[in-house]
């Protein structure tokens, strides 16, 4: 584990039903129009990510009602209460409004009979409209909220996006992690952050980005703190990044193990992603920038379906399975050489 | 493992002059030495890593020192942050 155990920080508690419908409008463009209490829309939090649709507790079980999610009353929803008479309708909206719901949302251009609202509003629940159908503003809302609570944790290390591909260069304090990456930008790569990195959890992924502190800082030791956006301009950072590998660096150490083949993959995990793990002891003469441009590649090729160390493998697996003569020694790579003569 | 609490003295809290201190004193142990403040943990060798806490006057930081010359570490940093890493201060009697 290059980074030992690292508590988890969720990013956020709690957001006010307010926060959450200004962002949806804003940056998801969700059009949200209030029907009623959007007074207390400041007041009332949203404490998880998940959405509810409420149409058992509509109907009256209410045993494991999740009341505190956001609650979403689509078609289904709907239809079920105009099938039922006004006194049965205000029945069956009762059995959730006496629940501490955070908000209630209409989606699909539903609508629902002023009788109902009222007793939303006496509730202080506010009660927001949508033209998005159900499942697309569910899919929306949800990968907002997922940001929203997303769990967060901070490493050490230096982050570089090479060719697309996000490698985190993790080790000890001065093996030379800001030089590799330094020597990356140089190569024209692109710096996410030097030293402290902050990775947030989303779906099954690990974003990477800087703080708003250290961006696009550098300490390069024996000379100081570099900023790597002025000297090298736009093109040398990124503000977030995939995590895709780690790459740690080590001082050589003759006991340790070291992969050969490639087939062996390590993996590290962090917020219970897991994550390849390439261990590089440092040795002389060894260009740490071109192996980190070539694990990059090796990721891209494997990506893409082509595995090195596997087509190598099965080449040996079908010449000795093949095998005739147990003499037969692997012919040359060419047959005969045609005279290369100037 | 040590894990200690401790609290910033110094008027301009932990800015570049402070954070070089504490970096240069870490970096003379071998042992692993962490910060935790509002719950990030940063590498307390790291210049960048001190700094981009911006820990102001009066801010707690949990210091986690890990390795065999601990104790010593330890006592050098504390010694450091309470001395309010040697800076003077400018209302005299604080």
């Amino acid at each position: 584990m290059p980074f030992g155990d690292h508590e988890s920080i969720p990013k956020k508690e709690k957001i006010p039903v307010s926060y959450l419908v200004e962002r949806l409008q804003e940056r998801v463009q969700i059009d949200l129009q209030n029907f009623v209490a959007e007074s207390t829309a400041d007041q009332r939090y949203v404490t998880e990510a998940d959405l509810h649709r409420p149409g058992l507790a509509l109907a009256g079980f209410v045993k494991l009602f999740t009341h505190q999610r956001i609650q979403i009353i689509g078609n289904t929803e709907t239809n079920y209460l105009e099938d039922l008479s006004k006194k049965e309708q205000i029945d069956a909206f009762k059995n959730i409004t006496q629940f501490d719901i955070p908000v209630l949302i209409i989606t699909h251009n539903n609508v629902l009979p002023d009788y109902l609202l009222e007793i939303a509003d006496e509730e202080n629940i506010p009660v927001y409209g949508t033209s998005l159908e159900t499942t697309h503003f569910m899919h929306l809302t949800r990968d907002f909220l997922e940001d929203q609570f997303a769990l967060q944790t901070m490493v050490h290390g230096s982050m570089v996006d090479v060719y697309g591909i996000g490698i985190l260069i993790a080790g000890k304090s001065g093996i030379g992690k800001s030089e590799v990456a330094l020597d990356l930008v140089e190569r024209g790569h692109r710096l996410v952050a030097d030293d402290v990195v902050i990775l947030t959890k989303k779906s099954n992924v690990l974003m990477t980005s800087a703080t708003e502190m250290n961006k696009h800082f550098m300490e390069i030791r024996g000379l100081g703190i570099i900023d790597i956006m002025s000297m090298f301009g736009v093109r040398a950072i990124r503000y977030q990044k995939r995590l895709e590998v780690v790459l740690e660096l080590s001082l050589w150490d003759e006991s340790k193990d070291i992969e050969r083949t490639g087939l062996n993959r390590d993996t590290t995990s962090i917020l219970g992603v897991d994550i390849p793990l390439i261990n590089l002891p440092i040795t002389p003469g060894k260009n740490i920038t071109v192996i980190a441009e070539v694990i990059a590649m090796n990721y891209l090729l494997r990506h893409y379906g082509y595995d090195a160390a596997e087509a190598f493998q099965d080449k040996v697996k079908s010449h000795i399975a093949n095998k005739t003569d147990p003499n037969a020694m692997p012919r040359r790579a060419i047959e005969y050489f045609e005279g290369d003569i100037e | 493992m040590i894990k200690e609490k401790i609290t910033i003295v110094n008027d301009a809290g932990l800015h570049a002059r402070p954070a070089a201190a504490l970096v240069k004193v870490a970096s003379k142990y071998e042992s692993d030495f962490y910060i935790h403040l509002y719950g990030y943990k940063v590498n307390g060798k790291s210049i960048l890593g001190v700094m981009t806490l911006a820990a102001e006057k009066g801010a707690e930081l949990e210091l986690e020192l890990d390795g065999p010359d601990e104790e010593e570490a330890f006592e050098a940093i504390s010694e450091l942050i309470n001395d309010g890493f040697g800076e003077v201060y400018e209302d005299g009697d604080e």
